[in-house]
């Protein structure tokens, strides 16, 4: 019985975004070294806006997290024999894949840019194994059986980008398009969706990138550990 | 459907967006970018400037993204004391 408290109370609070499997550790430490900064953040949970999420310490310490299992897993799968292999051009593109994936999940799924991300990854999969799926480009958030008669459809009932003439200018329409491009998920969009995706997007690409430098600069140049330390398991437990 | 061509403010048909809630959105992707934030000045700075600085500034950071995963991918490769220097670096953080 007492196993299923904290889940539920893990569950209710909806500050704290952390999944109950994973990334225990990881609350406990946030917990109680954030104890003062969580408070903030429970304040505002009825509106928290998707930036200030991004901002949070929290947020970025939750992504690192996952970004280093994620990165664990990664290097344990890809690990040749030869160990002089050195400038992998292949495993910068995995690695920024799995930082994307990681970013993604970390968006709880919310956003059209982290279903898609993620649903790409998904596609690929099934796409090596089966290969009888239709190659669907478009990642929209349906499943791959997506034929043409739906997106005629979807063209007719929702104003997209080509239709809206509330911006009718060709210059804005255009700049538009590009950026619905470059936001994975939103290329037959309305514009009001682009321009918030856009928005939650550039904020959680400036944590991933955060995150990711801080990671980076704490494995080169690891600081020393603090005198007066019996080891590191007392650091783990207390 | 008739009202796909109709340029009033209030465009009838399919899309019932106003001018006003792109012009906030608009508005607020201003205030992400870093360039412009701290020239405000809303009569002077167009959608299509906030946009095309948009753009530039996501590829921007998709251009540091790649970069630091290709650093991160070098140094999973080269060391085998990196995961333990991870590991240390995020418990005495």
């Amino acid at each position: 019985m007492e196993s299923i408290s904290p889940v539920s109370n893990q569950i209710t609070q909806p500050t704290t975004t952390t999944t109950t499997t994973t990334t225990t550790s990881s609350s406990d430490r946030s917990r109680r070294k954030r104890r003062k900064k969580s408070q903030p953040s429970s304040v505002d949970s009825s509106q928290s806006t998707s930036l200030e999420k991004w901002r949070s310490e929290k947020q970025q310490q939750i992504y690192s997290t996952k970004l280093v299992r994620a990165l664990r897993e990664l290097r344990i799968s890809q690990q040749p024999t030869s160990s002089s292999s050195s400038s992998n051009p292949r495993g910068g593109r995995a690695v920024r894949e799995v930082a994307d994936r990681a970013l993604a999940v970390a968006a709880r799924g919310k956003t059209l840019w982290s279903r898609a991300i993620l649903s790409k990854a998904v596609k690929l999969k099934f796409r090596k194994q089966k290969r009888q799926r239709i190659p669907n480009p478009s990642p929209t958030k349906t499943t791959t059986l997506t034929t043409g008669s739906i997106s005629i459809r979807s063209k007719k009932q929702r104003a997209t980008v080509l239709r809206l003439k509330a911006k009718g200018l060709p210059a804005v329409q255009r700049k538009v398009k590009v950026l619905s491009r470059l936001v994975p998920g939103c290329r037959k969009q309305t514009l009001p969706v682009v321009l918030e995706e856009t928005t939650d997007y550039i904020a959680a690409m400036e944590m991933q990138i955060r995150a990711m430098t801080a990671i980076l600069s704490a494995v080169t140049s690891p600081p020393p550990p603090p005198p007066g330390h019996d080891g590191g398991h007392t650091h783990m437990l207390g | 459907m008739s009202g796909r061509r109709s340029r009033s403010r209030q465009s009838s048909g399919t899309s019932r967006i106003s001018e006003d809630q792109i012009n906030d959105l608009i508005l607020k992707l201003q205030q992400l970018l870093p360039e412009l934030r701290d020239s405000r000045r809303s009569d002077k700075v167009s959608a299509a400037r906030v946009l095309q600085d948009t753009c530039n500034y996501i590829r921007n950071l998709h251009r540091e993204v790649d970069d630091l995963s290709e650093r991160l991918s070098e140094l999973l490769a080269n060391t085998d004391t990196a995961q333990a220097a991870l590991i240390r670096s995020l418990l005495t953080q």
